[in-house]
């Protein structure tokens, strides 16, 4: 009981932060420097949200060179050919081939 | 409405190839579900009640540590508050948009409508709509559909694998189709390095906080470049 509790609020919670915005103030001008730190916020709210997705629960950051080169692969080949799935396929394989080799 | 339906379509379209890297997402969310001990079917209902697989893996895994209900939902809040930043940076394309409009798609405003979303500035107002609501939609079916699946799969998938690693590759190809210029690059730069120094701060704050100080890095930066 108490954890569809949470479910429930935590999805009040997360309806709330997404509509807040675009209900409520979508008929507000926002000031220039507002939109020009707009922006950004996509770009860093997604390199913020890789780090924490490589951090452990104890707060490490478990990056090795398979995840490194994995990911530099995702960006490059993504920045190149703009195929989402392409730069998956290019970071796994490379993932997985570095870490068999680290293992051996 | 010919139209509408091309950009139906085209919203469907956009949103399959993103969806392949979720595959292994739900599937990891499956494994959560399993570990935290809750009923498979409460553990699920996650995926229509908060839609949203980074938010409902933080609730899960808290509740199945046993934290509280106040800290694992904050918990949960401060990981979806990137959320409040897609809200901000989306509010002035439902300008003009219907009432309906804004409440059903606040409802599917995850990670990757917004990113598909913002990229589509060449639209007027109901291409947008129906563009919008064809791919946020689409997410939502597929979410729904395959985290059911990933909760009977999940548990079969040996973990050495290392298949969760393809959730942030999926953001790193996001990231950089957000990215345009050099300061971007150099802003995210600085939330990655500030989150990643942050880490070991509870209820992942380090992530909020890394995210606001990249963007005021990159106004700074273009400030500067400006006046000069």
């Amino acid at each position: 009981m108490m954890a569809f509790m949470a479910i429930v609020l935590a999805g009040i919670g997360t309806y709330v932060s997404r509509s807040l915005f675009i209900v409520l103030l979508a008929e507000r001008q926002f000031p220039p420097l507002a939109l020009q730190a707009l922006e950004y916020v996509a770009p860093c709210v997604m390199a913020a949200l890789i780090v924490s997705m490589l951090t452990t629960a104890d707060g490490q950051v478990a990056i090795g060179p398979p995840e490194l080169v994995g990911i530099l692969a995702a960006a490059v080949v993504v920045a190149r050919t703009r195929n989402h799935f392409y730069g998956l396929v290019a970071a796994m394989s490379l993932f997985w081939i570095l870490r068999a080799m680290s293992y051996s | 409405m010919q139209d509408r339906l091309t950009h139906v379509r085209r919203g469907i379209r956009d949103t399959l190839p993103l969806y392949v890297p979720v595959l292994p997402f739900a599937l990891v969310f499956g494994i959560v579900v399993n570990q935290s001990g809750l009923p498979q079917l409460l553990g699920w209902s996650t995926s229509p009640i908060i839609f949203g697989g980074a938010a409902q893996m933080t609730l899960l895994t808290l509740l199945g540590e046993g934290a509280s209900l106040a800290a694992a939902v904050s918990a949960t809040l401060i990981v979806g508050a990137r959320h409040l930043l897609y809200s901000v940076t989306l509010a002035p394309r439902f300008r003009g948009q219907p009432r309906w409009f804004r409440w059903l798609g606040s409802y599917v405003l995850i990670d990757q409508v917004f990113a598909l979303s913002v990229l589509r500035k060449e639209l007027d107002a109901d291409a947008f709509r129906a563009y919008y609501l064809a791919a946020g939609f689409s997410f939502w079916f597929l979410w729904l559909l395959s985290t059911m699946a990933g909760i009977f799969i999940g548990p079969l998938v040996p973990e050495s694998w290392g298949l969760a690693f393809a959730a942030p590759v999926l953001f790193v190809g996001l990231m950089v189709a957000t990215i345009d210029r050099w300061e971007k690059v150099a802003a995210a730069m600085i939330a990655a390095l500030i989150t990643g120094l942050l880490a070991g701060l509870p209820n992942k704050t380090g992530l909020l906080v890394g995210a606001l100080l990249g963007v005021a890095f990159g106004v700074l930066l273009e400030q500067k470049a400006r006046r000069r």
